[in-house]
C-alpha cells in the first residue's frame, strides 16, 4: 500500500519535472533547440549544423545548441515536427522546414517572421537571388526562413544502357513519346535493365507529387493545379488525366520498377547507389542532388560517374513551347513564433546559413545552392558537371502553389498517382476521385474550379 | 471489489452513518492511487480524442490552433468514404480471417493434438509456438517480409519469382498474424481442455461414441466459455492490430491491406488530419464495445 503510493507520488514529480521550462537552465546560460533531419545515407546537413554550433558556441558563451536530429525520410521529419510544434514546451526553437509547408504554419502563427533580423543581416541582400529570397515568404508578404537549398528536377539516364540498346547518347527528348520510346527499347533489348524510374506511390510522399505527378502536369499545354487568375483549385481535367496515364503506361507496360520496389521507402538508395552503378537502370525522373550520391562526399562514392551519366531535361508533353519542365522547391531554416530568445535563435541561423557552411551543404548534398558567393566558388561546380546545367532550367522552372491547403492537394494526388501505380484505377477513374476529393481538401467546394 | 462487499465492522458505539463512511474509505482508499492514475494519464485524452472528433482540428495550418466545432461533419465523411469502408471491410477480413477462423481454429487443433503426448513433444511445440508470440510485432514483420520477399525464402524453395507482398497483401498480413497469435488461443485451450474430465470422454467411448462425436459432443460443450472468452480477446487485439501490417506492407499497396487503424494513422498522422483520425477512433471504438457485448452475452445465455 505505503510502496504504491509512494510510487505514485514518484511518477506524478516525474509528470510535473516534463513540463518545467528548460529554455534556461540552472546556471543561467540559454539553450537553443535545432530540429533537423538525418538519414544513414543523407548525413549532410548534420555535418553543416555540427560545424554551425561548434562556430555558434565559440563566438557566443552561455549559449548552448542543442541539435535534435530526426532519423528518417521526409515524411517521417514532417510529422516528427507537426507534432512537436503542437504545444510551445516540444516545439524546437530553430528548424529545418520544407518550403511547400511554411504557409500552414504561417496561418497557425507557429513560424516567426524574420524581416526585422534580414534588414540588419547584409548576406540576404548581396548573396541571395530576389527568386529565392520569395522561397519562404508568407501570405502576409513577410519572409519565414532562410533557404539552404533550391532545387530543379530532370532525366538522368545511364549512357551504356542507352548504348547497348541501340539509342542515341546524348539524348534529348522532345515529347513524353520520345521517353516513353526510350524507354520500350530498353525494356526489349535489355530485359534485366529497369527502363525508367519515378517516385509514384504514397510512401514517398511530397517526392511523388512533385518529381513524380507535377514534373508531368505542368509539362501538359495549360497543366496546373492552382488557377492564379480566378484564385481556384483546378479539379482534374485532361491534363490531370494525361498526366496519370504516362504514370500508367510506365507500370502497365512495366517500364517501371517492380510494385515491390516503386513501393519501398529505399526506392532512391536502390537507383543511385545500386541500380545505375551496375548499369541496370536506364532513365531517371529526379532531382538535381541525384549525382550527390556518386560524389566522393556520398557515403559510396561512384567515380565513374561523370562519364556513365547523362543528363537533360523533362521535356513537354509534344514538344510545347519552351520544350522543357522543371519544378522548384527547397528548404530553409525557420524561427519558430515559441521561441524564447529569438536573437540568439537568428544569430544560430545567420552562422548556419553563411558561406562557408552553406558551402558544406551544397558540396554534400548536390542541391543547388541559394547563395550567389556560392555558386561562384569553384569547388562547388568543380566535382559536379550536372550543376550548371541544373542552374540554367531555372529558366523554365515551375513552383508549387505552396498555400495552406496544398499539403491536402499534395496528399490527394499522392493517393490518385498510387492508384495508377498499382493499376487499382484507371487514369479517368483516379481524376474522378480527386476531382471529387478536392473541395473538401481546400476548404469548399467555392474554391474549387471545374475543368 | 471483495473489499466493498464486506461487511463493516461491527462496531455499535458509532452512528450509522460513520461506519458507512468508513465502509467507503476501506474501499476507496486501496483504489485511490489508481484512479488518480487512470484519470491523469487516460481520462484527459480520452476525453480530448472525443472532443477532437466533432471538431475540424488538425496538426498543421490555422485549424491547429482555432479548429472549430463541426457537430456530426466528421461522421457524415466517414460513412460517405470509400477508403473508410474499403478499409472496414478488410478489417472485418481480417478479424474473421486471422483471428476467429485462423488463430482460434488452429490454437484449439494444436492444444487438442497436444492432449496425451510426452512432456518433451509438449515443450517442444509449445517453445515454438509461444516463441512466436513473445516476438515483438515489428520483428516478426520482418521475418515474414523476409519469408515473402521476392529473393525470399517462400520464392527460393518454391523456385518461383512472385512478389507474394504485392499479389496477395491480405493474405500475407493474415498468415502473419495468425503465425504471431495462436499462441495465446493455445494456451487458453490447453488449460480448458486439462479441465476436461477424463472418466466422461472415457465413458462416452465405451459408450461407443468415435472421436469425432466426443469432440462434438463432449469436449467442446464443456469448454465453450473458454471458447467465448478466447474469442472475445483475439477479436478486440485484432481489430486493434497495427504494427505488424503497417511494418509488412503499409496498408498497400494502393489501399489493398489498409485495415481501418491503418487509415486512421494515415488521416490522422500523415495528411493531419487528427479530427478525422479521431472520428475514425471512436466508430472503431463502439465497433470493439459492440463485439465485446455480443460475446458477453453469449456467454450469460450460457451460464442461465
Amino acid at each position: 500500500m505505503r510502496r504504491t503510493l509512494a510510487g505514485s507520488l514518484l511518477l506524478l514529480t516525474a509528470v510535473a519535472g516534463c513540463g518545467a521550462d528548460t529554455e534556461q537552465n540552472a546556471s543561467g546560460s540559454k539553450e537553443l533547440e535545432v530540429l533537423y533531419k538525418v538519414e544513414p545515407t543523407w548525413p549532410h546537413l548534420e555535418k553543416m549544423l555540427t560545424d554551425a554550433k561548434k562556430q555558434y558556441e565559440a563566438a557566443h558563451s552561455g549559449v548552448t545548441i542543442k541539435l535534435t536530429p530526426v532519423q528518417g525520410n521526409n515524411e517521417a521529419y514532417y510529422t516528427k515536427l507537426a507534432l512537436l510544434n503542437r504545444s510551445p514546451d516540444s516545439a524546437p526553437d530553430v528548424y529545418l522546414h520544407d518550403t511547400f509547408q511554411v504557409n500552414a504554419d504561417v496561418a497557425a502563427g507557429k513560424l516567426a517572421p524574420l524581416d526585422e533580423y534580414l534588414a540588419k543581416w547584409p548576406d540576404w541582400n548581396e548573396q541571395f537571388p530576389d527568386s529565392v529570397k520569395q522561397a519562404a515568404k508568407g501570405g502576409d508578404g513577410k519572409i519565414y526562413g532562410v533557404p539552404i537549398s533550391t532545387d530543379t528536377r530532370g532525366l538522368w539516364y545511364h549512357k551504356d544502357v542507352f548504348a547497348k540498346a541501340g539509342l542515341p547518347v546524348p539524348w534529348e527528348p522532345k515529347t513524353w513519346n520520345d521517353v516513353l520510346t526510350a524507354a520500350r527499347t530498353i525494356k526489349k533489348k535489355l530485359p534485366d535493365v529497369v527502363p525508367f524510374t519515378m517516385y509514384s506511390t504514397k510512401i514517398h510522399g511530397e517526392a511523388s507529387t512533385m518529381q513524380g505527378f507535377e514534373m508531368l502536369l505542368y509539362g501538359t499545354p495549360g497543366g496546373t493545379l492552382y488557377d492564379e487568375a480566378q484564385k481556384k483549385w483546378v479539379a482534374g481535367g485532361k491534363q490531370f488525366t494525361d498526366a496519370l496515364t504516362f504514370v500508367n503506361t510506365i507500370y502497365r507496360e512495366k517500364l517501371g520498377p517492380k510494385q515491390a520496389d516503386a513501393h519501398n521507402a529505399k526506392l532512391a538508395d536502390k537507383a543511385n547507389y545500386e541500380w545505375f552503378p551496375n548499369a541496370k537502370l536506364g532513365i531517371a525522373l529526379d532531382g538535381a542532388w541525384t549525382a550527390a550520391a556518386w560524389k566522393p562526399t556520398s557515403t559510396k562514392p561512384w567515380a565513374e560517374w561523370k562519364d556513365k551519366i547523362g543528363w537533360t531535361s523533362m521535356p513537354t508533353q509534344n514538344g510545347e513551347e519552351p520544350g522543357a519542365v522543371s519544378m522548384s522547391g527547397g528548404w530553409v531554416m525557420a524561427m519558430s513564433s515559441y521561441a524564447k530568445n529569438k536573437q540568439e535563435a537568428w544569430d544560430f541561423i545567420a552562422v548556419a546559413t553563411n558561406k562557408e557552411n552553406s558551402l558544406t551543404y551544397a558540396l554534400g548534398s548536390g542541391d543547388l545552392t541559394p547563395r550567389k558567393d556560392v555558386a561562384a566558388d569553384p569547388k562547388y561546380t568543380a566535382d559536379n558537371p550536372s550543376v550548371k546545367f541544373f542552374t540554367d532550367l531555372a529558366s523554365v522552372t515551375h513552383y508549387r502553389p505552396a498555400f495552406e491547403a496544398y499539403p491536402k492537394v499534395s496528399a490527394q494526388i499522392q493517393e490518385a498517382l498510387e492508384a495508377v501505380t498499382t493499376g487499382s484505377q484507371t487514369p479517368e477513374e483516379a481524376t474522378a476521385n480527386y476531382a471529387k476529393a478536392l473541395p473538401t481538401a481546400v476548404g469548399g467546394p467555392d474554391k474549387v474550379l471545374a475543368r | 471489489m471483495t473489499v466493498a462487499t464486506a461487511p463493516a465492522p461491527p462496531v455499535t458505539s458509532t452512528p450509522p452513518s460513520g461506519s458507512s463512511r468508513r465502509g467507503v474509505l476501506r474501499w476507496l482508499l486501496p483504489l485511490g492511487p489508481a484512479i488518480v492514475l487512470l484519470a491523469l494519464f487516460l481520462a484527459g485524452p480520452i476525453l480530448w480524442s472525443v472532443y477532437v472528433a466533432f471538431t475540424n482540428e488538425t496538426l498543421t495550418g490555422s485549424a491547429s490552433v482555432n479548429s472549430e466545432f463541426v457537430g456530426v461533419a466528421n461522421f457524415t465523411r466517414l460513412f460517405n468514404d470509400p477508403n473508410f469502408i474499403n478499409s472496414f471491410v478488410l478489417t472485418f477480413v481480417f478479424v474473421i480471417g486471422s483471428a476467429v477462423i485462423g488463430q482460434n481454429t488452429l490454437g484449439l487443433i494444436i492444444a487438442l493434438l497436444q492432449r496425451g503426448r510426452g512432456r518433451m513433444t509438449r515443450s517442444v511445440v509449445n517453445g515454438v509456438v509461444i516463441a512466436a508470440w513473445v516476438v515483438p510485432e515489428v520483428v516478426a514483420a520482418a521475418c515474414w517480409f523476409s519469408f515473402l520477399a521476392e529473393e525470399g525464402t517462400l520464392n527460393s524453395v518454391l523456385g518461383i519469382s512472385q512478389e507474394w507482398l504485392y499479389t496477395a497483401p491480405m493474405l500475407a498480413v493474415i498468415l502473419a498474424n495468425v503465425w504471431r497469435g495462436t499462441a495465446f488461443s493455445m494456451l487458453v485451450y490447453s488449460a480448458a481442455l486439462s479441465e476436461v474430465p477424463k472418466d466422461l470422454v472415457e465413458a462416452a467411448a465405451v459408450d461407443g461414441a468415435g472421436p469425432g462425436r466426443r469432440l462434438l459432443h463432449i469436449t467442446l460443450p464443456l469448454i465453450r466459455r473458454s471458447i467465448m472468452a478466447n474469442l472475445m480477446l483475439i477479436t478486440l487485439q485484432t481489430l486493434a492490430s497495427f504494427g505488424l501490417i503497417y511494418a509488412l506492407t503499409g496498408g498497400g499497396p494502393g489501399t489493398a491491406s489498409q485495415t481501418t487503424p491503418l487509415y486512421m494513422y494515415e488521416q490522422a498522422f500523415r495528411y493531419f488530419e487528427i479530427g478525422y483520425g479521431s472520428a475514425i477512433a471512436l466508430v472503431m471504438l463502439v465497433i470493439g464495445a459492440l463485439f465485446s457485448l455480443i460475446y458477453l452475452r453469449l456467454i450469460k445465455v450460457e451460464d442461465a
